[in-house]
């Protein structure tokens, strides 16, 4: 359960320890405060980038909502850059019931800037961070890689930059994400990904058995379609790109600049398709492996059913079926947050699809 | 373009696992369970299986057949287990899809665990589960029955030929068994020598279910993965130890296997020495099987014997009689259904034993189990020496405590330090504090049951977790000289009332020593 005390809000100026001061008096004025004892807990500082009210609204209520599992220390930046100048905090704190009748309780700072306060920023985030706890920064829309520079400010404390490749609309997002990961300690981190898990954990049930094992060297086509609202939007496809990409990079096909694939036994056909649908946009909705014995294995959603299913030609074993997880925002937030590592196999990933996504592009 | 990757024909592991939540998955096997309509198989092992399935950590084709005498079809079956996962399963209520596929994986043979021809009726099923779900020969049993059936299981599944020799390569045959691993140090033996007969040691999965539970596993994290705890981790540091499993609970309506047992079987042979094995033993060499437990064989060896001829002078035996407990009437163990009016077992136990080795010469453990105590509570509190010298010493507000580790199983599991704190204010006064870690505030949700991931090491073939044959028989190798004078002594147990902390000649045990029990 989420309690949202209003109470606790106030306006305090931009100045540090009066944010501080206030964070404390929360803490102090509901110690003894009702039956419920209070606990305050971090695990994360997650820090939202926003551009507009409603992302920033939208913002809030997912942290809170995440912050119920990943108990954290959000700061929600609204930044406008051709806004007035001016720049503005509150604070708030997320409060759950957790076993026990015990309330579990994370603080939520907001940051409004404008104009040319928006370069204060990145030195207000620093101060307000909860020493040795990590950072993860949740950049909320497409990321622009027109102005890289301002980005990696205010990546400096990160350890974790989260984004949704859904809204990215050129590969030169692809390719700055992909930047981020080879050149800085920040680990990249995408909800698209996190959308993926029951795709890649369906798949790799078919290679399970030890006599599929080997099967996964006689992969001659990838094809994977996609849930699109329209012809051509980049990010729509990225999860497609990304559910290829991990196939390559485990298997170790070798994908060149063009973005054409290369086995051990030849050139492997990555296809993608767009299925024009109004639900799920941006979603694998289907995906077929083909052997070169001239078998297929192909995985689809069983939306009645709630899971997926993956069945391959002449297997006697029973189908492979995982159940589908939750795909809110918030719950993909927590299954990001709650790795502490550095999620290798995604950079794996990422650094082909950046490669494919070329072909999808001109395509 | 230039090289690729190496062949994949003869991959030992998945490579698409990688990074996944679960990075291992066991090859598909048939897990046969022998006393299928029993009370463990309803409320634990199919609810377990059902949320392993749940969670996506059954391996595609995974195969349970139940085992037991009622006359069951497969469907029936079906149904009856899908009513206790209704009722027992961790991840409730049961999804439809889930379950689907998971009854598809549910068959019954019906059969008496003597007679020879169920065995061959059981082996037709499980071939044909081979053909059909590609099990591949693989096997568990898991005997979810009393132990004295154990010899007999055991002999005619080797006579029909159904275990399979690992020294051969073949497919797996694993035998998960149930504590009570013995009732002494003889009978222990007896079944261990029993069981391999049919099986060899490495096949022989004995689970004592605390060891699956996440905050038993967290104790070899907390020790050995912090920097700062392992070097306080002596005699130099720690002035003693408490353990304490307090159950609130009297025998129900295990009154019959409780009379044999007692509590110091029943819980202090095999969980608490657990406990006690994990929190004295040296770092291991490595998280494997067999490095774990050398190590906590050496602890159990180590214990100081019990001094012959006056066995009970550091240990304490209770029997509840009436009281309350959670402000309920609790009526006296004499009065249990198939309890004898006059029964001397133990419903609580208390000792103070010694581990005798460098690390915790002379630091006493003070261990003590129970039942109808006032809660359920499974708590470990480390009590450090108090600081070195005593320079508040002329000032009377300052009452300096020792600092208490105090680490919480169950429930509300979680880590607590005590420490002295100055009250803010102008005179140096001191109040003791806390700092608390608790698994539901910092990570929520409902950690896996101990069964879950007992059942999946077990495919995994990991033993880890599993109490092997030197364990049992030290532990009551230990423990047989005290069970045996309690058992020549025709005095009744020290009696306490239903709802207190156990009887006044335990706190004598520790009080006596200028301690006192911690109230967990």
């Amino acid at each position: 359960m989420t309690i949202t005390n209003p109470a606790f809000e106030s306006d305090v100026r931009v100045d540090v320890s009066a944010i501080e001061k206030s964070l404390a008096e929360i803490w102090r004025s509901n110690k003894d405060d009702g039956e419920h004892a209070l606990t305050r807990a971090a695990l994360w500082n997650v820090v939202a980038h926003t551009s507009s009210r409603e992302q920033q609204a939208h913002a809030s209520e997912t942290l809170s909502k995440a912050s119920a599992a990943v108990p954290q220390r959000s700061i929600i930046i609204r930044s406008d850059p051709a806004g007035r100048p001016e720049i503005a905090s509150w604070i708030s704190a997320n409060c759950h019931l957790v076993s026990g009748g015990k309330q579990v309780c994370s603080e939520e700072i907001s940051i409004v800037a404008g104009g040319d306060r928006i370069h204060r920023i990145p030195p207000l985030v620093n101060a307000l961070l909860i020493p040795d706890m990590p950072v993860a920064f949740w950049w909320l829309g497409d990321l622009p890689n027109e102005h890289e520079a301002y980005v990696e400010s205010l990546l400096d404390p990160a350890d974790r930059l989260i984004v949704d490749s859904v809204h990215f609309d050129s590969p030169a997002d692809l390719d700055l994400l992909s930047r981020v990961a080879e050149t800085t300690t920040t680990a990249p981190g995408d909800l698209n990904w996190m959308r993926l898990g029951e795709w890649r954990a369906v798949t790799a049930m078919i290679f399970d058995p030890p006599h599929m094992r080997s099967r996964l060297s006689a992969i001659r086509r990838v094809r994977v379609i996609s849930a699109t609202a329209t012809d051509s939007f980049f990010g729509e496809m990225i999860e497609a790109l990304l559910y290829a990409s991990w196939i390559s990079a485990q298997v170790g096909h070798q994908v060149d600049a063009g973005g054409n694939a290369r086995g051990l036994a030849g050139t492997i056909d990555y296809a993608f398709e767009r299925r024009r649908q109004s639900s799920e946009v941006g979603g694998v909705v289907f995906a077929e492996i083909s052997f070169e014995d001239g078998s297929v294995a192909s995985i689809a959603r069983d939306r009645e059913r709630g899971v997926l299913t993956a069945n391959v030609d002449g297997m006697v074993t029973p189908p492979c079926v995982a159940r589908a997880k939750s795909q809110r925002i918030d719950e993909l937030i927590v299954r990001q947050l709650s790795r502490t590592d550095r999620d290798v196999v995604f950079v794996k990933a990422l650094a082909i699809a950046s490669r494919l996504a070329k072909r999808v592009a001109a395509g | 373009m230039s090289s690729v990757a190496a062949p994949t024909q003869e991959l030992a592991t998945n490579p698409l696992r990688e990074g996944l939540d679960q990075e291992r998955v066991p090859d598909a096997s048939c897990l046969v369970i022998f006393g299928a309509s029993g009370d463990l198989t309803q409320r634990k092992l199919i609810p377990a299986l059902y949320s392993l399935a749940h969670d996506g950590l059954l391996p595609t084709g995974q195969t349970i057949i139940g085992f037991a005498r009622p006359d069951y079809t497969d469907d029936a079956f079906r149904m009856a287990m899908r009513e206790s996962c209704e009722k027992y399963a961790r991840t409730r209520p049961v999804d439809n899809a889930v379950w689907e596929n998971f009854a598809q994986s549910l068959f019954y043979v019906q059969g008496d665990f003597t007679d020879g021809q169920a065995y061959v009726r059981l082996n037709q099923r499980l071939r044909e589960c081979d053909r059909t779900r590609g099990t591949g020969g693989r096997r568990i049993y898991y005997l979810a029955v009393p132990p004295q059936h154990f010899p007999t299981i055991s002999k005619l599944l080797g006579a029909e030929g159904m275990v399979n020799d690992p020294e051969s390569g073949g497919p797996f045959t694993r035998v998960i068994i149930e504590k009570p691993f013995g009732h002494d140090l003889q009978s222990a033996k007896e079944l261990n020598r029993v069981a391999v007969t049919t099986f060899r040691e490495r096949q022989v999965f004995r689970i004592d279910h605390y060891l699956g539970k996440e905050t038993v596993q967290n104790l070899l994290v907390l020790r050995f993965s912090n920097g700062i705890f392992e070097p306080f981790w002596n005699r130099q540091y720690i002035d003693h130890i408490q353990f304490t499993v307090a159950e609130s609970i009297g025998v129900e309506k295990r009154g019959s296997y409780f009379e044999t047992a007692g509590i110091t079987r029943d819980i202090i042979q095999n969980h608490l020495l657990q406990l006690v094995s994990l929190v004295a033993m040296e770092p291991p060499v490595a998280f494997e099987a067999d490095p774990v437990r050398d190590e906590k064989v050496k602890v159990l060896r180590g214990l100081r014997e019990f001094p012959r001829g006056r066995e009970p002078e550091n240990a304490v035996r209770g029997q509840y009689s009436d009281g309350s407990v959670l402000g309920e009437k609790a009526a006296a163990y004499r009065k249990e259904e198939n309890v004898n009016p006059e029964s001397k077992t133990e419903t609580y136990a208390a000792m103070k034993i010694f581990v005798d080795n460098w690390r915790w010469a002379d630091v006493p453990f003070y261990i003590r189990a129970g039942k109808r105590l006032p809660k359920r509570v499974t708590d470990i509190a480390i009590h450090f020496r108090p600081a070195p010298y005593p320079m508040w010493r002329r000032l009377p507000s300052v009452n300096v405590q020792p600092n208490v580790l105090a680490i919480r199983i169950q429930p509300d599991e979680g880590i607590s330090l005590k420490f002295d704190s100055k009250v803010p204010g102008p005179s140096v006064r001191t109040a003791p504090v806390q700092m608390e870690f608790r698994y539901a505030t910092s990570f929520g949700g409902e950690p896996p049951e101990a069964y879950e991931r007992l059942l999946l090491e077990t495919m995994l073939g990991d033993s880890t977790l599993f109490a092997r044959r030197d364990e049992v028989e030290t532990a009551w190798a230990w423990l047989d000289p005290l069970l045996n004078a309690w058992a020549a002594d025709s005095r009744p147990p020290d009696f306490y009332p239903a709802g207190t902390w156990g009887p006044e000649s335990a706190d004598r045990l520790i009080e006596k020593d200028g301690r006192k029990w911690r109230r967990p």
